[in-house]
């Protein structure tokens, strides 16, 4: 049955310039599919079931482990089925509505999953160990920046486990440098004494570091969020923190705003190198604004860097650069377009 | 702190540009709200611009602010009434909600949901929690930049005064 539904697969995204809404009715039918699959097999395995609901609720991360997955099985369904799942998570990648439309494919994978029998076990732990590593993954090829994904991954993945041993195999693959998701990654999980093995003790572990981790960064980020504690609390500071900088931006712009008559802001007059001497400058002498700077843990690309290593130099701007062209060029068209008259 | 003073540079740089556009394209004279507008306008398409990557809220941010500047005739009055319920939704959901602890987190995130452009669309609290934080990074940086600026702005009008007045 699967083989029927990798031609169907095959054929129906050979051609690349099928719409996304295409594409995500497709989705609903595989998944619609494989759920009386499931339901078939549902009797074997029950764990599996509540892994998937588990993993219901995280969904960017577990497109990246459906990717592995895939590569896992590639062998066994040929070239096709890759090829198969690529397109979407590109055509999602460029909808802003991703997270809703990422429900489907994971779900996909799992089922498939089921299938094949005893690996199952194996592979549906290992699979939540990877969607650390390869969260990261997904955002850095984007970038462009592969070295530093693997190397940020790999440690992000070793620091964030504390019952976990990353395999050799995880290290000799970040040193690949290769933006491939293709990792067979073994993740031994060990859990400590007295604490329960069971394999929902240990996703929900894994969850819970996952979030306390976010946690401490937002105490890094969000002044004041120390004596907070609770999750509602910090929600609260994060809430009110960004109410204070929006209100911020609307009253310096207002600002700005009285001080121009025109809308330039004497920009004719100061050059970009100007402004970018100024800004050092600044940074020398007034201490107020740079104070909150070192906590700021951004990668290289100004990315949020959770991992907070710090960046080798080199950088590639030009990268983001170009897919804002690509996203916003038709927005100035439009705008500019609009404007005249 | 390279990285932050890098952000910074490049938002310059993005908002110098959506600057320069939205002027050829605004007539003039404008009043000091639609300056306003024009100016909150450009820079937060500035720092989506600058952050430009796999964020939903860059993304969200540019898509609210193009469908807000297609007509030129309405772009205006869409500007200040967009802004205007923008205020007000925040104004209401601010005297209602003094919340509790007991409300709790639900009430909270979607608080934060709508504060942060395309939270409504993120379902996973992670990552609408590490959004928020990539949203805060660039909107501290948008601040700084404005407010040295606007001082830049303040000396260098006070300096033309000083020597008109001379």
């Amino acid at each position: 049955m699967l083989e029927g539904l990798v031609s169907q697969e095959s054929l129906s995204l050979n051609s690349m310039d099928m719409s996304v809404l295409e594409r995500l009715k497709w989705v609903q039918q595989q998944q619609q599919q494989l759920q009386q699959v499931v339901s078939q097999s549902s009797n074997n395995s029950p764990e599996l079931l509540q892994i998937l609901q588990f993993h219901g609720s995280n969904n960017d991360e577990l497109l990246q482990s459906s990717f592995s997955q895939f590569q896992m099985f590639g062998s066994g369904f040929g070239p096709n089925y890759n090829m198969g799942f690529g397109p979407p998570h590109e055509a999602m990648d460029e909808c802003i509505s991703r997270t809703s439309s990422c429900h489907m494919e994971p779900v996909d994978t799992i089922e498939v999953l089921l299938k094949t029998g005893e690996e199952n076990r194996a592979i549906a732990l290992k699979n939540k160990r990877k969607p650390e590593v390869k969260t990261r993954e997904e955002e850095k090829i984007e970038k462009k920046i592969k070295v530093e994904a693997e190397t940020e991954s790999s440690i992000k993945g070793k620091s964030n486990m504390r019952n976990t041993e990353a395999s050799s195999d995880t290290s000799k693959e970040t040193s690949k440098g290769a933006s491939e998701i293709q990792k067979l990654d073994y993740i031994h999980v060990r859990a400590r004494r007295g604490q329960a093995t069971d394999r929902h003790s240990l996703a929900e572990r894994a969850r819970r570091e996952k979030i306390s981790k976010k946690m401490k960064y937002l105490q890094d980020i969000v002044p004041g969020c120390n004596k907070v504690t609770g999750k509602a609390g910090m929600l609260d500071e994060i809430i009110n923190y960004v109410q204070c900088l929006q209100r911020q931006v609307e009253f310096l712009s207002m600002k700005l705003a009285v001080l121009n008559p025109e809308l330039e802001l004497a920009v004719e007059d100061v050059s970009v190198k100007q402004f970018q001497a100024y800004f050092t400058n600044v940074a020398a002498s007034k201490q107020s604004i740079m104070v909150d700077v070192p906590l700021f843990p951004l990668d290289q690309q100004g990315s949020l860097d959770l991992s907070a290593i710090n960046p080798n130099q080199t950088t590639s701007i030009e990268a983001p650069s170009t897919s804002w062209e690509t996203q916003s060029q038709s927005l100035y068209n439009t705008s500019s377009l609009g404007f005249q008259y | 702190m390279n990285t932050y003073n890098m952000v910074k540079q490049r938002f310059i740089k993005k908002w110098i540009n959506t600057l320069h556009m939205l002027d050829s394209s605004i007539e003039h004279p404008l009043n000091v709200t639609e300056r306003k507008n024009a100016i909150r306008l450009s820079s937060d398409l500035a720092i989506a611009a600058a952050r430009s990557g796999s964020t939903v809220w860059s993304r969200a941010l540019i898509s609210r602010s193009g469908n807000k500047t297609t007509n030129k005739p309405m772009a205006r009055r869409i500007l200040k009434k967009a802004r205007n319920r923008m205020k007000n939704r925040c104004r209401t959901l601010r005297r209602n909600g003094n919340f509790t602890a007991k409300v709790g987190v639900r009430k909270r995130t979607e608080l934060l949901k709508s504060l942060v452009p395309g939270g409504e669309l993120i379902d996973d609290k992670d990552y609408l929690i590490r959004e928020t934080l990539d949203y805060i990074v660039y909107l501290r940086a948008q601040v700084d930049v404005m407010r040295t600026v606007a001082a830049v702005d303040l000396v260098t009008g006070n300096l033309t005064n000083d020597r008109r007045n001379k």
